[in-house]
C-alpha cells in the first residue's frame, strides 16, 4: 500500500524515467543479441559522436556541415517568406488576381517539394542552387497557402465595419485584413520552417558534398550505423532548436499571439 | 428577438470574405484564359529555344510523352501504371499500418495518464528527427526492398496520427465524460462511447496530414532506393536528361496525391461529419 502511494506520487517523474531506461536497455540487449556495428549500442553511438566532432568528414568538420545546411534553409526560408506571403495575401484579397493565379498554383501545389529534386538538378546543376530551390518550394507553398487562408477567412464584419467608417480599400487591407490574417500566417511560419528543414535533408541525401544530409548518407556508404545515428541526433537537435528559436522570436515580435490561439 | 440579434452579429464560423460572392461565369473564364495563356507562354518559350530541350519541354510534347508512357516501358523500365501501382501500394501499406497502430496509441495516451507519461518521452525524442533522415539507417537494416520503404512511410505517417488522436481525446468536453460517469459508465465505456467519438474530427485531420506525409516521404525514399515507382521514374528521367519524363512523373505524383486526399475527404464527409461534437 505504501509502495503504491509512493508510486502514485512519484509517477510523474518515475514513469518517464522508467520508460527511457527500459528503451535504452532494450536497445542495449538487442545490440548484444545482434551484435557488431549493425545495431550499435548507445555507448558506441556516444563514442562515435565524440570522434565525429574531432575529425573532418568529407573535408569539413561537423560544424561546417551544420553551417552549410542551416545557410541553405535560412536563405530559402527568407526568400519563401518574402515572395510567398505577399502573393498569398494578395490572392486572398483581390478576386481577379486570385482567379488568374489559382489554376497554375493548384496544379503545382499537390506536387511534394521533394519531387522537384530531379528537375531542380537538371535546371540548376549540383551546386547550392537546387538545394536552396527545393527548400524554397517547400516553404513558399506553405507561406502562400496560410497567407491566403488567413486573408480569405477574415471576418467580413470587420471589413464591412471599416467600410462603414469610410476606410479606403487600401486602409481596409492594411489596417484590417492583414492584421486579422496574422494568426493563420504565423501558423504557417512554423510549418514552413520544419518543411524547409526536411527538404534540405532530402536534397542533401540525393546529392551533396556537404551538409548534415551528407553526413548520414556518408555513414550509409561507409556502412557505419553509429555515424548515421549521430547524424540523425544532430538533425533532430537542430530541427528542434530551430522550432524553439522561432517560437521565441514569434513571442518577441507579436506578443498578442497567445491570445489568438 | 435578442437571440436573433446575437446570432446575426456573432457568426459561429467566420465565412470566407470572398466566397460569399458567388463565383460567376466570368470568373471561371478568367481562370481558363490565364491557364491557357500560361501554357501558351510555356510552349512559345520552349519552341523559340530560350530554354534548351534538356531543361524544359513544351506542354504539347508532355502530352505525347504521357500517352507514350501509358503503354511503353522504355526508357525507364515500366509503364506509368506500373510505377503508380508500386508507389500507391507502398504508400497505402505504410499509411494503413501507421493508422492501425498510431490512432489507438494516441487515443489511449490521451486517456490513460500512466501510458502518456511512459510513451511521451520516447516519442518526443524521436519526433524532431524527420522521417527522411531514417532512410540511410532503414536501407542498412532492411535493404532496399519494400520493408525499408514501408518502414519509413510508416514512421512519417505515424507521428501525425498519434499527435492528433492524442489532442483530439484530450479536448473531449469534460462535462460529457462526467455525465457518462454519473450514469455509471465505467472508465473504459466512457472512453469508447464518449471520448473516441468526440475525438473523431481531430483524428481525421491527423489522417489527412499523415497521408500527405506518407506520400512525400514515399517520393524521397524512391528517389534514393528503388527499381520501380514514381520517385524512381523521375530519378531516371534526370539520369537520362529527359525533362518530359520528369515533368510527367511530377504531375502524376501530384495528381495521385490529390486524388488520395480527395478520397479521404469524401470518407470524412460520409462518416465523421454527422458525429461531430461541438466543443
Amino acid at each position: 500500500m505504501i509502495a503504491s502511494g509512493f508510486f502514485k506520487k512519484g509517477s510523474k517523474l518515475f514513469l518517464p524515467l522508467l520508460s527511457v531506461a527500459v528503451c535504452l536497455s532494450i536497445w542495449e540487449v538487442l545490440h548484444l543479441i545482434i551484435g557488431g556495428d549493425f545495431l550499435p549500442s548507445p555507448y558506441q553511438v556516444f563514442k562515435e559522436g565524440l570522434r565525429m566532432f574531432s575529425v573532418k568528414i568529407g573535408g569539413n568538420t561537423v560544424w561546417v556541415h551544420i553551417y552549410y545546411s542551416l545557410r541553405r534553409v535560412v536563405i530559402a526560408y527568407l526568400l519563401g517568406a518574402v515572395t510567398g506571403l505577399p502573393l498569398g495575401m494578395y490572392m486572398g484579397w483581390n478576386r481577379t488576381f486570385d482567379k488568374v493565379v489559382k489554376p497554375v498554383f493548384e496544379v503545382l501545389r499537390p506536387i511534394p517539394p521533394i519531387a522537384w529534386i530531379p528537375i531542380a538538378i537538371l535546371w540548376l546543376g549540383i551546386g547550392e542552387g537546387p538545394k536552396i530551390f527545393i527548400c524554397y518550394v517547400g516553404a513558399f507553398v506553405i507561406f502562400v497557402l496560410n497567407a491566403y487562408t488567413g486573408m480569405r477567412y477574415t471576418d467580413p464584419l470587420l471589413i464591412a465595419a471599416a467600410r462603414t467608417y469610410g476606410a479606403s480599400r487600401r486602409q481596409q487591407l492594411f489596417n484590417v485584413a492583414i492584421p486579422a490574417s496574422l494568426p493563420s500566417v504565423f501558423a504557417g511560419v512554423q510549418n514552413a520552417l520544419s518543411m524547409s528543414w526536411m527538404c534540405v535533408l532530402a536534397a542533401e541525401l540525393v546529392g551533396a558534398r556537404e551538409g548534415v544530409g551528407y553526413l548520414i548518407i556518408q555513414g550509409m556508404d561507409m556502412y557505419k550505423p553509429p555515424m548515421i545515428m549521430v547524424g540523425m541526433i544532430i538533425i533532430g537537435i537542430i530541427g528542434a532548436s530551430l522550432a524553439v528559436t522561432l517560437r521565441w522570436f514569434e513571442r518577441l515580435v507579436c506578443p498578442w499571439r497567445r491570445d489568438l490561439t | 428577438m435578442e437571440n436573433v440579434c446575437k446570432q446575426a452579429l456573432i457568426p459561429r464560423t467566420p465565412t470566407p470574405y470572398v466566397l460569399q460572392l458567388k463565383a460567376s461565369a466570368a470568373d471561371n473564364t478568367i481562370s481558363l484564359i490565364s491557364f491557357i495563356a500560361f501554357l501558351m507562354a510555356w510552349e512559345i518559350i520552349c519552341r523559340l529555344g530560350i530554354i534548351g530541350p534538356y531543361q524544359l519541354v513544351p506542354p504539347s510534347q508532355l502530352v505525347s510523352t504521357f500517352i507514350m508512357k501509358l503503354t511503353e516501358a522504355n526508357p525507364d523500365g515500366g509503364t506509368l501504371f506500373e510505377h503508380t501501382e508500386t508507389s500507391l501500394l507502398l504508400a497505402l501499406t505504410g499509411f494503413s499500418a501507421a493508422v492501425i497502430i498510431g490512432v489507438p496509441l494516441g487515443l489511449l495516451m490521451g486517456w490513460y495518464k500512466p501510458l502518456d507519461l511512459m510513451v511521451t518521452p520516447v516519442f518526443d525524442a524521436i519526433r524532431p528527427i524527420p522521417p527522411i533522415a531514417w532512410i540511410p539507417l532503414a536501407i542498412i537494416w532492411l535493404g532496399i526492398g519494400l520493408p525499408a520503404k514501408a518502414f519509413i512511410i510508416w514512421l512519417a505517417a505515424f507521428v501525425p496520427c498519434v499527435i492528433n488522436s492524442y489532442t483530439g481525446i484530450k479536448l473531449t468536453n469534460p462535462v460529457l465524460t462526467r455525465v457518462a460517469e454519473i450514469y455509471g459508465a465505467s472508465r473504459w465505456e466512457t472512453f469508447y462511447k464518449v471520448g473516441v467519438p468526440s475525438a473523431i474530427p481531430m483524428v481525421f485531420t491527423g489522417l489527412k496530414l499523415s497521408l500527405n506525409a506518407s506520400w512525400t516521404t514515399l517520393v524521397a525514399a524512391e528517389l534514393l532506393a528503388a527499381s520501380q515507382g514514381l520517385g524512381y521514374l523521375i530519378q531516371m528521367g534526370r539520369r537520362l536528361s529527359r525533362p518530359d519524363i520528369i515533368i510527367v512523373g511530377m504531375l502524376t505524383i501530384g495528381l495521385t496525391g490529390a486524388l488520395m486526399s480527395w478520397g479521404l475527404n469524401r470518407i470524412e464527409a460520409r462518416f465523421a461529419s454527422s458525429k461531430r461534437v461541438k466543443l
